[in-house]
């Protein structure tokens, strides 16, 4: 990893003690934005906020709220921070965040542990077809 | 109520704007969402985020007993779901969980195969991106696509539709934020097919509320059962749903006499789609993101009308 003083944004997607960010750099600054621009459009209710909430609330981070580009490349000023960490994501909005926060500063995601590591990308047509590749390499581990 | 979990102390000082951190119990985690969050509809779940809650959850799963009885309302489901979808556990984490209650691979393979189903998601919304949004193929359930009311029903979202088994599914999700997946399938079929509303509408309803809001396994789910992710539509019969639920909402139903899923699947078939020499034959048309991209493809050859909301699983 190349960044020396980063913080770290966490998401929706890795709200746990096995984030890789949190585990490459467990004393690093870190933040949890609630994205308000996304509860809004979504109508999300507030029992699903409340379990953001009470999930965070058992990692060592800030929580925050509002836009969630503006709040991360704040909070990394605040830390006088070379860049921000974070873990892959999924979601093509929070890959969109991941996007405009790199063209403010550096960005590394690094990738959760997988549930399976295939030797080549499985074909992805149906289920069936998936789970017949990823299948015996899932019970390798048993 | 119970006090929150001690939080975990942060190393750097705090400023103006920062969420606060210490609450002394649930009840002021309620008020704090309703001030900061004044939009958010709703109270809390009894459903708890975090890793003591996870790792409760994680502990109660049994494999053996979810093999036999995953399909059933009150079956030995694991309602891990939460806590996949936002990281509290990895997959990984769960998997090995599985391994370690289970003395052959016959006891774990059902709960194992769920949870290829979750990484199969993921990976296919990786590779539709925001197409997940569009339907990915021509319906075949013989309508128009323009039929199908793009807005809930009010009796729906306020589950008031007379029907116990829907009114109590919308309270469940209304207030848990949880459905069991056979429940999820039951109510997707019937907004969709008997209501004839657009896959979408309830979809995006959905979403407000599950505490998984997933939206890949949610969006592509509810095409599933539109027909625009698979090779036929999905329904059910009272029959069917009487016989998962244990009969628990049809002894009070006050619709009884008049249950719009009375019937035999070839009456309820003939009833519901326009034409059903037609759901074979609509060539697939997806609709594609930036690129070309695969999808789930006929997944489930003859399932429309199976007893079980995903017949694979």
């Amino acid at each position: 990893m190349s960044l020396q003083r980063p913080v770290i944004w966490v998401h929706e997607e890795a709200l746990g003690s096995s984030n890789p960010a949190l585990l490459e750099r467990p004393n690093s600054p870190a933040l949890f934005v609630f994205d308000t621009h996304w509860i809004q459009e979504a109508h999300i209710s507030r029992k699903r906020l409340g379990f953001l909430y009470e999930s965070a609330l058992d990692l060592p981070i800030t929580l925050r709220k509002g836009d969630v580009v503006k709040e991360v490349i704040a909070f990394a000023e605040r830390h006088n921070a070379d860049g921000v960490l974070s873990s892959l994501p999924v979601d093509p909005r929070l890959e969109r965040i991941a996007v405009s926060i790199e063209s403010h500063c550096p960005l590394e995601l690094l990738e959760p542990e997988p549930f399976v590591t295939m030797p080549r990308p499985p074909r992805l047509g149906r289920f069936s077809r998936y789970w017949r590749e990823a299948e015996p390499v899932v019970w390798e581990g048993f | 109520m119970p006090p929150q979990p001690s939080p975990t102390s942060l190393s750097w000082s705090e400023r103006p704007g920062d969420l606060p951190r210490d609450l002394a119990d649930r009840r002021a985690l309620d008020s704090l969402l309703a001030e900061q969050f004044p939009e958010a509809g709703g109270r809390l779940s009894t459903l708890r985020g975090g890793r003591d809650a996870a790792e409760t959850t994680l502990s109660l799963i049994d494999p053996r007993r979810y093999t036999k009885s995953r399909n059933h309302l009150k079956g030995a489901v694991t309602g891990l779901s939460p806590y996949i979808r936002h990281g509290v556990l990895s997959l990984a984490e769960v998997r090995n969980a599985v391994f370690q209650r289970i003395r052959s691979r016959d006891e774990g393979s059902k709960l194992i195969n769920e949870l290829g189903w979750r990484d199969f998601w993921q990976r296919m919304w990786r590779d539709l991106g925001d197409g997940i949004h569009d339907s990915q193929e021509e319906l075949k359930t013989g309508h128009d696509p323009a039929s199908y009311a793009r807005e809930l029903p009010e009796d729906i979202r306020a589950g008031r539709t007379g029907l116990a088994c829907m009114d109590g599914f919308q309270s469940e999700l209304t207030t848990r934020g949880w459905l069991h997946n056979h429940a999820r399938m039951w109510m997707a079929a019937y907004v969709v097919h008997w209501r004839k509303v657009h896959w979408k509408a309830g979809a995006d309803w959905f979403l407000e509320h599950l505490l998984d809001g997933d939206p890949s396994s949610n969006h592509l789910s509810w095409q599933w059962v539109a027909s625009s992710f698979s090779h036929k539509p999905y329904f059910f019969n009272k029959g069917n749903l009487e016989r998962f639920s244990d009969g628990q909402f049809c002894r009070s139903c006050s619709s009884s006499e008049r249950c719009p899923f009375e019937g035999s699947y070839e009456q309820l078939e003939s009833q519901l789609f326009a034409s059903q020499g037609s759901i074979r034959d609509v060539p697939n048309r997806r609709s594609r993101n930036h690129q070309q991209r695969s999808g789930r493809q006929q997944e489930l050859k003859g399932s429309g009308q199976a007893a079980m909301a995903r017949p694979k699983r």
